[in-house]
């Protein structure tokens, strides 16, 4: 395949952030292209979270640049291009009054503005969404009485609605069961290859999802970015990145 | 009792308010803002104060003070990450001190206070429906036509900002109309009072688990029925509106809570 030139999707140059003069992440440089599956990866309190709410423009960074699809953060205006599903999606009030369908018509909600109502492209996006996700038999529950591993699944058929190139998970799979967990990396892989959506998530599950990742970001504070992530496991300088965190991802990998 | 024009007015003003609350504490109550209709009851009572001691309208100054409480508590939440339930005790308690001190200096219009702090079917006048029925109207447009996004801010926040919406600028917008019918309502509920008509139908409405158009329209349901019989009441026994009115509000609440216990 010849080289092309391509814009990458998030172009991230000298990136860092501090809270109280206290470094949370510092100078993270890096690249993700169109249809990349990627994890991150690292210690609690390492920075993971900040990173990817650095990328979403949740918070606004002490150092360096950030460019999604070219432009700089400060001036991209495209938000419906990138779908986000937080960490809390898996303990969501309970007694929210949203059916699932309610909750995935949100993801049309910026593309209508005051007193627009819902199109008939909205609708198919919706249902398509869910279709994908496999929740569109349950459209009519309410999303207080979902398993966890049905919450999350309607949580990223939101993001879905918006028709996003790129997909951000913080650490999807709180709170869902072992077999759901499997099944949800499944459908994951599946929009990365057949939509060509490009894939970029949190996750403690390093063993379950190794053999298929393109690039594993390991963060914690600072950044290592493996691009073979099998041999990442016994890569030394993440041991060292991880410092004394490094025995429980091994225990983790076991377990799986 | 409809032989009487000021019983006419009071139950047009108590539709208006109950119709308006019950929309707007829907979004309050599901963005956790609850305890802001107190607070911005009590700031409302102060603008009560201004009114009475400088000969304004004290409905008009009501709106003032309480769009301006709306405003500075957002500020200060969003600005300096300061509790907001601490916040919104100091400005509730600061209001209250504000508004006595106010009046105790006027002295002598005690008893015009006391209908301002716990509503009255006497005290509608023509033109306080006037204003009601314009700032309703426009309150009621904009929370309808900004229904999806208060919505999904409502439900999640981040998420919302993170797809484009403009979160800041809805935050804003709902405050100011939750401060307009907070001081349109205190004539007929009072400032003391008011809180509970927002919050409670609401309340009781998401006990019967239903999505959310059908929940708005049960708590509508209920802020209706609780204003006519609580009017009724208060016609009959002479009894503050106010009062009555929160008191049906909460015996629809423990119906509705019994009525879905599992």
């Amino acid at each position: 395949m010849p080289i092309k030139f391509e814009v990458p999707i998030f172009d991230v140059s000298s990136l860092g952030f501090r809270v109280n003069s206290q470094n949370i992440l510092e100078s993270l440089s890096f690249k993700i292209f169109s249809g990349e599956y990627d994890a991150i990866i690292g210690p609690n309190g390492g920075g993971k979270t900040t990173l990817i709410r650095l990328l979403l423009g949740l918070e606004k960074p002490t150092n360096g640049n950030i460019k999604i699809f070219g432009k700089r953060i400060e001036e991209f205006t495209n938000w419906d291009k990138i779908g986000y599903v937080p960490q809390r999606a898996s303990h969501v009030d309970i007694s929210f009054p949203a059916t699932v369908l309610d909750v995935v018509k949100m993801g049309r909600t910026a593309k209508r503005g005051f007193f627009a109502r819902y199109t008939k492209e909205d609708a198919a996006c919706v249902e398509d969404a869910m279709r994908k996700m496999d929740v569109f038999d349950i459209k009519e529950k309410m999303i207080g009485t979902l398993s966890g591993g049905q919450r999350q699944r309607v949580m990223i058929a939101r993001a879905l609605a918006s028709k996003p190139e790129v997909l951000i998970l913080d650490e999807p799979n709180t709170g869902v069961d072992v077999k759901s967990q499997q099944r949800f990396y499944e459908l994951l892989r599946a929009l990365n290859r057949d939509e060509k959506i490009t894939i970029i998530f949190i996750t403690h599950d390093i063993g379950v999802i190794a053999d298929d990742i393109k690039r594993l970001f390991t963060v914690n504070r600072k950044l290592l970015t493996c691009n073979n992530p099998k041999e990442a496991i016994s890569c030394e300088d993440m041991s060292k990145l991880y410092g004394v965190e490094a025995h429980l991802l091994y225990h983790h990998h076991h377990h799986h | 009792m409809f032989e009487y024009d000021f019983m006419q007015r009071a139950f047009i003003a108590g539709f208006i308010i109950a119709t308006l609350a019950s929309i707007s504490g829907s979004f309050v109550v599901l963005k956790r803002y609850s305890m802001m209709t107190e607070t911005l009851a009590h700031s409302a009572l102060v603008g009560v104060a201004v009114g009475l001691f400088a000969g304004l309208s004290p409905l008009w100054m009501a709106v003032i003070m309480s769009i301006f409480s709306a405003w500075l508590i957002e500020y200060l939440r969003s600005t300096f990450h300061l509790y907001s339930d601490a916040i919104l005790a100091i400005f509730l308690s600061g209001g209250l001190a504000l508004a006595i001190i106010i009046v105790s200096l006027g002295g002598a219009f005690n008893n015009s206070l006391f209908s301002y702090l716990f509503g009255s079917i006497l005290a509608v006048s023509d033109d306080d429906l006037v204003s009601m029925a314009i700032f309703g109207s426009i309150s009621l447009v904009l929370l309808l036509g900004f229904s999806k996004e208060l919505f999904f801010i409502a439900y999640d926040e981040e998420v919302a900002i993170t797809s484009g919406i403009k979160v800041k600028m809805l935050n804003y917008l709902l405050v100011t109309i939750v401060a307009v019918i907070i001081a349109l309502s205190i004539r007929v509920v009072g400032t003391l009072l008011i809180g509970a008509l927002m919050v409670i139908p609401s309340i009781a409405a998401l006990q019967y688990r239903q999505g959310f158009l059908k929940t708005v329209l049960i708590s509508l349901t209920f802020a209706l029925s609780s204003v006519a019989i609580g009017m009724t009441l208060s016609y009959y026994y002479s009894l503050p509106s106010g009062a009555t009115i929160v008191m049906s509000v909460i015996l629809f609440f423990v119906i509705s809570l019994v009525v879905n216990k599992r």
